[in-house]
């Protein structure tokens, strides 16, 4: 593992390189470039939340039976996302694989974004938003409470709780730098912004000490809940008695996929931020290949997802079930179905060869793929299940609306808006613990060494 | 007495409130007083001062091409608000049709006609009087020389005075009927086998086997509550022979596919089988002799009844006449009395003389009285440039459209709902309309209008009364005058000789016209409830379609909504394709409004047909209808087979036991001839919206109670099936463990309810509903109504906002009008004292609704059946509602 | 930086060291030396330094459990009392369902075991506060990028500025600094 810290260069030309990227940022002008379209798709989720808000949830595409449809698809794609920032961050930060530390940071806050705009979904599906705090329970003249054996509650529980402790361990993990920068920060308002961010961090070996208790204790805790989550997502949809939907498979076979995508977005953000930001010493070709082969382990077990429902589908026998199981594989919406099997897992077999997963230009393409085909794969489950489910009376057509589609796309923009914010102005990859890796390396290996 | 306690008041502030909101609002807009009439007499009882929030009922009728339609009229706060069939009514016993449910909404429509229009401009009814005076005093130079009148079909017997009475006086004016769905035929039948014209009144109710040769008298129509009614009393067995699916079709035991040119071949064939003398033997198709010798069986049984279409040939009804006489049928399934409908003097020709005359300006005035002849009558009789001819054209109707704008005046009249008139049931029994509500438009009966032109000054109540001496508080009381049906007559047979005509060509393509399911002629077609009310065996709404035969569309490469041209001989008919399973292979059917256009015959062979390569939107509630591996409408060989697959009653959640009451549902899927009565009662009852075609085909329609349509087998003779399905009312229902907000929870009584105002939209109960019954606000649908429909709404149920899950709530609002009085009273509640509306609408009281707890309800009694089975049982979501199969008979 | 003169109370000293081994070096024989009162500033967190240190506090991880014990405590409970105070007949499921409430315990089990160890984390640690003593030191500003320091604080009891600076100068550092008092050493 020598080779992912990058051992030859010391510990100041690390901060310099990360740090100063947030004060000083090196190419202003490709970054407005990004800026700037992800402003005008910020304009678009403004006008089409501002559209959906004054008209009523009827300028969708949605309809009876397709209550539900993109909005879901996409808060369940959003969410699934953000799960692979909190595993890189916290399962690898409990297994001690110190490669993490060049990714962990931006890989939570691709968690956090993803997960402000997931949550956003349901918010504004709501038929009647501005009273979504009734989900909360809080005392009331009319002492109504929510109904808390409702998958919903759940979700809202777990999406609140997950966006909390996201933000929270990502904060506690970014205070170190953010008092590095502002010890570097000539500029007064940089000072002040950082100063009061930073806490008063001073490095004290006794802070350190608890700082890595609370660290800890919080990624092993983070670890379960990516996984409650995800399958109380899940549970969205299987503890309806909808063919399709009503199954035990799910749990698993969400937070695999969820795991998938979010990897795949890792993978395609570490391509580009190494190639924009110069930093191919700290996120190395070896990260890639780290990276590529995650995607590919959940990509796998996602895949095993696919045959267990389907075998499942034919082993049961219902014929309710085998009905769903036929719209997807040969229905209106078939496209949807193998359009994610294909994207999902073809382009993934080429993960198998180390030399595809250590050129960057082609894992971006295979995890832009993969994102896709995630995506697609969201759409199905909601789409191929209820647009024909029990009744056949009820079977309909659904297709998105214009504003459902300027609604996906600003809500893309919320995220890239806010990923771009955090590029600019934070430090982008954990410099201190990128330090504390080298030292430690060096102490291993003066102990082998030695020994 | 009895009535007031099966109605009890359900008052509180809100309704109050809302009540007195929408009738300032209503008197506001309109400057006028919006209340009851205080010379009407509300039903039973008579209030000396009115308590608010305590609705009246009155009894009163609603007319239907010329006939009445008895009804109770609920008025809240001096509004109507539901009306509902009069149970006491010796032909209809409380069945109801859709159009009598729809007709509230004609009253409140605020697209009514609202001032009088010279040349197309607003005038005043004074201006109106002066024209017509200086007409008059012409008129009476003339003699009537040159005056017409033109009405619709009538049963009045004021009407009929009134008509007498400018007879009188102007000597050679004429009078016109104008009635494009008409009984022409039949009564000319009898006119040549009895000697005189005659009304055939079968009588579903007595026979054993019915035999209809393409005579849908369960489908729409004057007669389908009264007919719908008898049948499901007895539910004889039924063979039906018919080109193209019509309601009687599904319920029949042998249904035979068949062009409607081979129908008097089959008649021919079962006289010659039950032994009407001199009758050729006609060759007939192994499928059709097999139908014929299954009928003949069922006839030979004893107490069996043919009938016909009444559009066919006037000979086919004489040779069915006289099948039925050696069945024995006279006097007792078939009766015969004087016809109920006033006869113009040209009979059948009348409006075809009326349209001559005026061609060869014989016409000076011409005075049409709630006629729409330029809509609904064939383009071909070119009624619009005779018209042109006219000096001087008057048009009284409800609303001002295309032949009140070819008119030189049009004058807008009362609806029946806020007039005095009078007329006669389908059997004949005469009735006294009776306004529940003044007029809050500025318009005037049609009995008036017809009394000032006579230079008049009576008001529609004194005239009405005029032709009532005695027994009118009775008759006002009742809702109809009793015993004034008239005489049921034994004619003897005076003619037995019988030719039937050459058998009609079948060349091509034959196109079949049938009245629409809900628009019938297209006089409805101002009405949004019938206009979204799915046309029951296409489910079709906004608009009609043209039907093609499953082997047409596949041997023309036509599928569903494909735009189809229909061309014969230099006219031409765009609509959309609809392919129906059960179509006769070669047959083509097309829907009344539309056909006007088209053709002016009921039957059309030769008819060209191509694809025009476009498509139409169809604004379907059920894209799809067969059933394929499907159980949800289950058939049993015989009334004992279990239709239940349950083997046990498994599940995870706890027994529990439920106290009386307990409400549930049964809904006989054997009555059920899918009129949608049900569906538009339940809209009236419960404030349910119209969202128009376009949502409609979006899926976004809003009836809490649908009638899915089903057909089941190989598509060119499938069996055809209806199933009314409203909320469950699951005991175990998943909707409600979805709801995050406990919007959706059940009550003590059993209901499944849905609490509006805690509700936030999350839609997650629509998704986990397997019934999909749930029906959801996309936008503001009550919000921007006009006044006028606020007014109509009933009070008692809350008007649901954008945002919010609907659905069937089992009426909640009368349970708990019932469980108030019951309370007051300190006694339970009866078994039948709740009835919902849409059990309260069935012609055929296929829906009963009561106490699951108590054994001896009838609700208890109907699921004790073997016949009883859920829908969708194996998702153990035990329903409320439930079924009883179908029996194949 | 500001000379410190003989009348300045002081905060305490700072050495400035180079590599990470030579703080941990430093720190062992400042406490063989018997100061107590020491502290250790380093731009990562080294392991074993706190514990040369003398810290042995493991306050934050009993804190984080009680968190999780409290949230999941109040989670059941809020489930359990809610459904009793307006109990309503969902679907026929049972008023208090168990395998329907532990996932909203588990989340609040979560929610309460992260707020309770960051919160006392910060705490623990008097954290957060704009500004420290320390921050008056110009070249400690590096020891959030490269440089590593040792800290003996005044109110150490064998502090005294001559003897001390001079056992700081005997470790070897870059530099010694006083630190200027402007609030008592904790």
């Amino acid at each position: 593992m020598s080779d992912i810290a990058p051992s030859a260069r010391d510990f100041r030309t690390v901060t310099d390189e990360i740090v100063d990227i947030s004060l000083d940022y090196p190419d202003r002008r490709a970054w407005w470039m990004c800026f700037i379209p992800a402003l005008l798709l910020l304009l678009s989720f403004l006008v089409s939340v501002t559209v959906l808000f004054w008209y009523g949830v009827g300028v969708w595409g949605n309809n009876i039976p397709m209550g539900w449809a993109l909005a879901i698809s996409n808060y369940i794609f959003f969410l699934g996302i953000g799960h692979a920032g909190t595993l890189i961050s916290a399962l690898l930060l409990l297994l001690v694989q110190h490669w993490r530390n060049s990714l962990n940071r931006f890989a939570e806050a691709m968690t956090l974004f993803a997960v402000i705009c997931g949550a956003l979904y349901p918010l504004v599906h709501l038929g009647r938003p501005w009273l979504f705090y009734w989900m909360a329970p809080y005392p009331n003249t009319m002492t109504v409470w929510p109904q808390f054996k409702s998958p919903l509650t759940w979700d809202f529980f777990a999406v609140l709780t997950y966006l909390i402790v996201s933000i929270l361990f990502w904060y506690i993990g970014i205070v170190p730098d953010l008092a590095s920068a502002r010890d570097r920060a000539t500029r007064r308002r940089y000072q002040v912004f950082f100063g009061l961010f930073a806490l008063g961090w001073r490095g004290s070996a006794r802070h350190w000490a608890r700082w890595r208790q609370s660290y800890r204790l919080t990624a092993a805790i983070a670890v379960p809940l990516v996984v409650s989550v995800h399958s109380e997502i899940s549970m969205l949809l299987a503890a309806g008695p909808i063919a399709g939907w009503n199954s035990t498979v799910f749990p698993p076979y969400f937070v695999a996929g969820a795991a998938f995508s979010g990897f795949a977005v890792v993978s395609m953000i570490a391509v580009v931020l190494r190639h924009a930001l110069g930093l191919r010493n700290l996120v190395t070709s070896r990260h890639l290949d780290l990276l590529a082969k995650l995607t590919l382990l959940c990509g796998m077990m996602t895949a095993y997802g696919y045959w267990a429902e389907t075998f499942d589908t034919l082993y049961g026998n219902d014929p309710q079930e085998l009905e769903t199981m036929r719209d997807r594989l040969v229905g209106v919406y078939a496209w949807s179905y193998w359009g994610a099997v294909f994207l999902n897992f073809v382009p993934l077999q080429l993960l198998w060869w180390h030399r595809v997963r250590v050129n960057p230009a082609l894992l971006f393409l295979i995890g832009l793929s993969c994102v896709i085909g995630m995506w697609m794969e969201r759409y199905m489950l909601l789409v191929t299940t209820l647009y024909r489910d029990w009744l056949v009376s009820s079977w309909q057509r659904y297709h998105p609306s214009i504003w459902d589609w300027s609604l996906f796309a600003g809500m893309l923009g919320v995220f890239f808006t806010l990923f771009l914010l955090f590029v600019r102005f934070l430090p982008v990859i954990s410099a201190f613990e990128i330090k504390e890796a080298m030292f430690e390396e060096k102490q291993e290996r003066k102990e082998t060494g030695r020994a | 007495m009895e009535r007031e306690q099966a109605r009890p008041p359900s008052f509180n502030r809100r309704s109050l409130l809302q009540a007195m909101a929408a009738s300032l609002a209503l008197a506001g807009a309109n400057g006028r007083r919006a209340e009851a009439d205080e010379r009407a007499l509300p039903y039973v009882n008579a209030p000396e001062y009115v308590v608010p929030g305590k609705p009246k009922w009155y009894a009163t009728s609603v007319r239907f091409a010329g006939y009445l339609q008895p009804v109770l009229g609920k008025s809240v706060a001096g509004r109507p608000v539901k009306l509902e069939g009069n149970d006491r009514h010796p032909a209809t016993g409380g069945a109801t049709d859709l159009f009598m449910q729809a007709a509230l909404l004609g009253l409140y429509d605020p697209e009514r006609s609202q001032v009088p229009l010279h040349l197309g401009q607003p005038a005043t009814w004074a201006a109106f009087d002066t024209d017509v005076f200086r007409r008059t005093s012409e008129i009476d130079r003339a003699q009537g020389q040159g005056f017409r009148l033109l009405t619709g079909a009538v049963s009045s017997p004021t009407l009929l005075r009134q008509i007498a009475d400018l007879q009188k006086r102007w000597a050679r004016m004429r009078w016109h009927v104008a009635e494009p769905i008409n009984e022409h035929e039949r009564l000319e039948a009898t006119r040549r086998v009895f000697g005189r014209p005659l009304q055939m009144l079968p009588d579903f109710s007595a026979p054993a086997a019915v035999v209809s040769l393409d005579d849908d008298f369960l489908g729409p129509g004057p007669r389908q509550a009264m007919q719908a009614r008898a049948w499901s009393k007895r539910q004889p067995r039924l063979f039906v022979a018919e080109p193209t699916p019509s309601a009687t079709g599904t319920r029949a035991g042998e249904r035979l596919v068949v062009p409607s040119a081979r129908l008097q071949m089959l008649a021919q064939a079962i006289a010659r089988g039950v032994g009407v003398g001199e009758v050729d033997a006609p060759d007939l198709s192994p499928l059709e002799k097999k139908w014929v010798d299954a009928s003949l069986g069922a006839l030979g049984a004893g107490n069996g009844l043919v009938t016909v279409g009444a559009h066919y040939h006037w000979a086919l009804h004489a040779l069915v006449l006289l099948i039925n006489e050696r069945l024995g049928a006279f006097g007792t399934a078939l009766r015969f009395t004087d016809p109920i409908l006033a006869a113009p003097p040209d009979g059948a020709d009348s409006l075809a003389v009326l349209v001559d005359d005026m061609k060869a300006g014989r016409v000076t005035t011409l005075l049409i009285l709630e006629a729409e002849p330029l809509q609904a009558t064939p383009a071909a009789l070119d009624f619009r440039s005779a018209l042109d001819k006219v000096a001087f054209s008057v048009h009284g109707g409800l609303y001002a459209d295309a032949t009140a704008n070819a008119c030189h005046w049009h004058v807008p009249v009362q609806h029946e709902l806020e007039s005095w008139s009078d007329g006669r049931a389908p059997d004949g029994t005469a009735a006294i309309v009776q306004p529940l509500i003044r007029p809050f438009l500025n318009v005037r009966s049609p009995h008036v209008v017809l009394d000032r032109w006579m230079d008049g000054n009576a008001s529609d109540h004194d005239l009405v009364q005029a032709s009532w001496r005695t027994g009118w508080t009775e008759a006002l009381l009742a809702g109809f005058v009793a015993d004034s049906a008239p005489a049921a007559v034994t004619p003897a047979v005076a003619n037995r000789t019988v030719s039937l005509p050459e058998a009609p060509s079948s060349d091509g393509l034959v196109v079949e016209v049938r009245p629409d399911a809900t628009l019938w002629d297209g006089r409805y077609a101002h009405n949004s409830w019938l206009q979204e009310t799915p046309k029951p065996l296409i489910q079709a709404t906004w608009g009609n379609v043209i039907l093609v035969s499953p082997a047409l569309a596949r041997a023309r490469g036509i599928e569903n909504g494909d735009e189809l041209s229909l061309r014969f001989g230099n006219r031409e008919l765009l609509g959309a394709a609809w392919i129906m399973p059960g179509q006769e292979p070669h047959t083509l059917t097309i829907g009344l409004p539309d056909a006007f256009a088209f053709l002016d015959s009921w039957r059309q062979a030769g008819v060209r047909l191509e694809k025009t390569g476009k498509s139409r939107l169809i604004a379907s509630t059920q894209p799809i209808q067969d059933m394929a591996e499907f159980d949800y409408v289950r058939t049993v060989e015989s009334g004992e087979e279990a239709a239940t697959r349950r083997k046990d009653d498994v599940s995870f959640y706890p027994q529990r036991k439920w106290d009386s009451p307990s409400w549930g549902m049964s809904i006989d899927l054997d009555r059920c001839i899918g009129c949608n009565a049900c569906s538009v009662a339940c809209m009236a009852e419960n404030n349910v919206p119209v969202v128009g075609a376009e949502l409609v085909a979006h899926g976004r329609q809003m009836h809490w109670l649908r009638i899915d349509h089903y057909t089941e087998g190989e598509t060119d003779a499938p069996r055809h099936h209806f199933q009314p399905v409203p909320c469950m009312h699951c005991e175990q229902a998943p909707c409600e463990m979805g709801c995050p907000v406990n919007a959706a929870v059940h009550s003590p009584d059993g209901l499944n309810l849905q609490v509006y105002n805690r509700c936030i939209g999350t839609r997650t109960c629509s998704a986990y509903c397997p019934y999909k019954v749930r029906r959801f606000n996309w936008f503001e649908y009550t919000g921007h109504d006009p006044d006028s429909i606020r007014a109509m709404r009933n009070p008692d149920v809350t008007v649901r906002s954008r945002g919010v899950m609907e659905k069937c709530t089992y009426c909640i609002q009368r349970i708990s009008g019932a469980r108030i009085a019951a309370k007051i009273a300190g006694r339970p509640i009866h078994d039948g004292e709740v009835v919902t509306a849409c059990q309260q609408a069935c012609p055929t009281e296929a829906i009963v609704f009561g106490d699951i707890t108590d054994p001896d309800s009838a609700v208890s009694e109907r699921k004790a059946s073997p016949r009883n089975y859920s829908l969708i049982e194996e998702a153990n979501t035990r329903p409320r509602t439930t079924y009883l199969a179908r029996v194949r008979k | 930086m500001r000379e410190p003169t003989a009348a300045q109370r002081v905060f305490g000293l700072m050495a400035e060291f180079n590599r990470p081994e030579r703080l941990i070096e430093a720190v062992r024989r400042t406490r063989q030396a018997g100061f107590e009162r020491v502290d250790a500033h380093s731009p990562f967190p080294i392991e074993g330094l706190a514990e040369e240190l003398g810290f042995h506090d493991q306050r934050v991880p009993w804190f984080t459990l009680l968190g999780g014990i409290v949230g999941a405590g109040l989670g059941y409970w809020m489930q359990v009392y809610t459904n009793h105070a307006f109990p309503i007949d969902i679907g026929n499921r049972p008023l208090v369902a168990p395998p329907a409430f532990m996932l909203i315990t588990f989340e609040l089990l979560v929610l309460g075991a992260v707020l309770f160890s960051i919160v006392s984390m910060l705490g623990f640690n008097h954290l957060p506060r704009l500004n420290h003593p320390l921050f008056d030191v110009d070249s400690f500003r590096l020891a959030s990028t490269d440089k590593f320091f040792l800290v003996v604080l005044s109110n150490d009891p064998r502090f005294d500025l001559r003897q001390t600076r001079a056992f700081l100068h005997s470790l070897d550092p870059v530099r010694v600094d006083q630190i200027g008092q402007t609030e008592e050493p904790e």
